[in-house]
């Protein structure tokens, strides 16, 4: 292989390559996709996506998965929409209802988190059951919980969080800041590249494995709740299906930028950047008009490139 | 490499210089309009009827058509209808997801004076400006279920009934839940509810909610269904009940639905079904493009257009199959 391939290839900014060269390709057959408007439209669907996927981040990095995040969202979504809603929550009305809404969002995200990361930490469970489980569990209950009934009439200090670009901008941008302080910075942030490595080297070397799993899974949940706030803030309702059928974008973003389903590697701007390339495909199309089955398949196909592009990332850097 | 690179980018340009479809048919007097059309789902053939009414009606007027499906994700409709405001199109029929999470997406396209319709599912009383084309759901069930009942008198027994509910959080499914209700009100004598089976409009569910009703209730003689897409799980739940016969025969479970789809029609045709309440989908598509035209003109348009439908039955399958859009699909297989 030769060494400009190898050299892009392991490039912290192969993917954003990808968008420029995806995005030169496609704009002078797709009416708008340049436009301020569009772009701005671009961003403010990106903006929930990475906040989630930003957990997701955390956790594949462990070395775990977390499919749970899709039954959080819409969890979360409907236990602040109904203790904050001017119809019948429990605070209607009152000014503390937006931030008591958020601190129970995130509550429920943690709440969750915590549960997974339990199971996997300390019954040593495979991550892939106990999140598969955990999302038809909590999906359920969200369900069970509103009789699948939406719940609006929530607070404009509460949908401005996710309605105005701006302020899920800020956000974003301050969750994204902590998560590379954390991954890059911190002592948990290297205890959690060890265990994603080699979780028995890095047992023996002291690293406390269990609590730093934990707080993976309550770092994605977290994570999870605040794109809620998000989402939810967008749509102006409180669903228990909301972000239902986000689990493949969030995952197949997350190991586009980069992060490996393998553990131990990952960086929070590869996500920003796998995120961003599965946006402006998922934007493109539909501009295109294309229907929502070719669509699918498209991104089936991105998301299977990016699988198989980070298998090759992986050899190359393990030759 | 470099040239094998620029073989790739040019290769990846194509594919999408293709995919810009200009439509043929030549244009209407005041020119050819672009509308955007937001599907819910494509997954029931009622939808599916209704997406290719729409897309028929939109191509004999000479227009153009940009499709959107959300695949029930209601942040996902939001982001089409903002594309479609990007495509600058003339007008927007969305199908929502449902009635409370369609209204950010009215409020947008108002912003950006583009009128909007919705198709077959209204929404939520509020300021998003919008006009809804959506089918009598009380008065057809009522009308649909008035005749099951008067075919329950036939016989002269007391009947034990089950009713398939829709997702709740639909308009259209409270609508037929109450035509439903309404209907039954004074004729307790005949009919006794014993299960009112939420769905949620999923099939798996319904199959679940009937097979426990006719366990706890094995002399069930009266099922009503919300929609015709849930008789797949009903046909299924009363085969392994022994209970699936003709009208006529004996044992024969008294059946009736909505919405008219091609499997309806065919069980009306081999006598398993009683009637069917049927949505007129082209009347639906017509005025949907009606209403766009006439807020595009600036003309004063009802914020409720009514589908008044009818009931389908085997007396007077002959002389309505042609309306019927589940036969018309039946008869293109």
């Amino acid at each position: 292989m030769t060494a400009f391939l190898r050299r892009a290839l392991l490039s912290d900014y192969f993917v954003l390559g990808l968008c420029v060269v995806y995005a030169a390709a496609v704009a002078p057959f797709t009416p708008g996709f340049l436009s301020s408007e569009n772009l701005t439209n671009i961003l403010t669907t990106l903006l929930p996506l990475l906040v989630v996927a930003l957990g997701q981040t955390v956790v594949l990095i462990a070395g775990g998965i977390d499919l749970s995040a899709t039954a959080v969202i819409g969890l979360a979504s409907i236990t602040g929409a109904m203790a904050m809603n001017d119809e019948t929550g429990w605070l209607a009305h009152s000014p503390l209802a937006a931030p008591a809404g958020v601190a129970l969002m995130l509550a429920v995200g943690a709440g969750v988190g915590a549960c997974n990361g339990f199971a996997v930490a300390r019954w040593r469970m495979p991550p892939f059951m106990v999140t598969l489980a955990a999302m038809m569990g909590f999906s359920g209950l969200a369900v069970w919980l509103t009789h699948s009934k939406n719940i609006n009439a929530l607070p404009a200090a509460f949908t401005m969080l996710g309605g105005r670009t701006a302020v899920a901008f800020a956000i974003t941008l301050a969750v994204a800041v902590l998560a590379q302080l954390l991954l890059s910075r911190s002592l948990f942030g290297r205890w959690l590249y060890a265990v994603g490595h080699n979780p028995r080297a890095a047992l023996i070397s002291g690293v406390p494995v269990g609590g730093v799993v934990f707080s993976a899974y309550v770092v994605s949940g977290l994570l999870a709740a605040l794109a809620s706030v998000l989402y939810t803030g967008q749509a102006e309702t409180g669903s228990p299906v909301l972000g239902q059928r986000i689990l493949l974008d969030v995952i197949g973003a997350t190991v586009i930028g980069g992060t490996s389903l393998f553990g131990g590697k990952g960086k929070v701007l590869w996500t920003v950047f796998g995120v961003l390339f599965l946006k402006l495909v998922d934007n493109s199309l539909n501009l295109l008009s294309l229907s929502v089955f070719t669509i699918t398949m498209a991104k089936g196909a991105v998301i299977l490139l990016a699988a198989c592009l980070d298998s090759a990332r992986a050899r190359l850097g393990n030759p | 490499m470099k040239t094998k690179l620029i073989a790739a980018f040019l290769a990846v340009a194509a594919l999408f210089a293709g995919c810009n479809k200009k439509s043929d048919t030549p244009a209407p007097p005041g020119g050819a309009l672009t509308i955007g059309v937001a599907f819910e789902t494509l997954q029931t053939e009622y939808w599916v009827a209704g997406f290719e009414a729409i897309r028929a009606d939109l191509k004999n007027r000479g227009h153009t058509m940009l499709e959107a499906v959300a695949d029930q994700d209601a942040n996902r409709q939001i982001e089409q209808v903002k594309n479609f405001i990007t495509r600058k199109v003339d007008g927007i029929i969305m199908v929502p997801k449902d009635a409370k999470t369609c209204l950010p997406a009215i409020k947008a396209a108002n912003a950006a004076n583009i009128p909007i319709v919705l198709f077959n599912r209204p929404a939520d009383k509020s300021d998003a400006r919008s006009v809804a084309v959506v089918a009598d759901n009380f008065s057809l069930t009522r009308d649909t279920v008035a005749y099951l009942v008067s075919e329950a008198r036939k016989g002269g027994k007391k009947l034990k009934a089950a009713v398939l509910l829709g997702d709740l959080g639909d308009l259209n499914a409270i609508g037929r839940r109450d035509g439903f209700e309404a209907a039954i009100k004074g004729n307790e004598d005949i009919i006794e509810v014993v299960a009112r089976i939420p769905t949620e409009w999923n099939q798996e569910k319904a199959q679940a909610g009937v097979v426990n009703a006719l366990q706890a209730n094995p002399d069930i003689g009266f099922i009503f269904t919300s929609s015709d897409f849930l008789f797949p799980s009903i046909v299924s739940a009363l085969k392994s009940a022994g209970k699936y016969h003709k009208a006529g025969e004996p044992g024969h479970v008294i059946l009736g639905g909505f919405d008219g789809d091609a499997t309806a029609w065919q069980m009306l045709q081999d006598g398993y079904l009683d009637a069917t309440g049927v949505q007129d989908v082209y009347f639906e598509a017509a005025k949907s493009m009606e209403a766009v035209l006439d807020l595009r003109a600036g003309k004063t348009v009802p914020e409720l257009i009514l589908d008044p439908g009818f009931v389908i039955h085997r007396g007077n399958m002959a002389e309505k199959s042609a309306q019927m859009w589940g036969a018309r699909m039946s008869a293109k297989k």
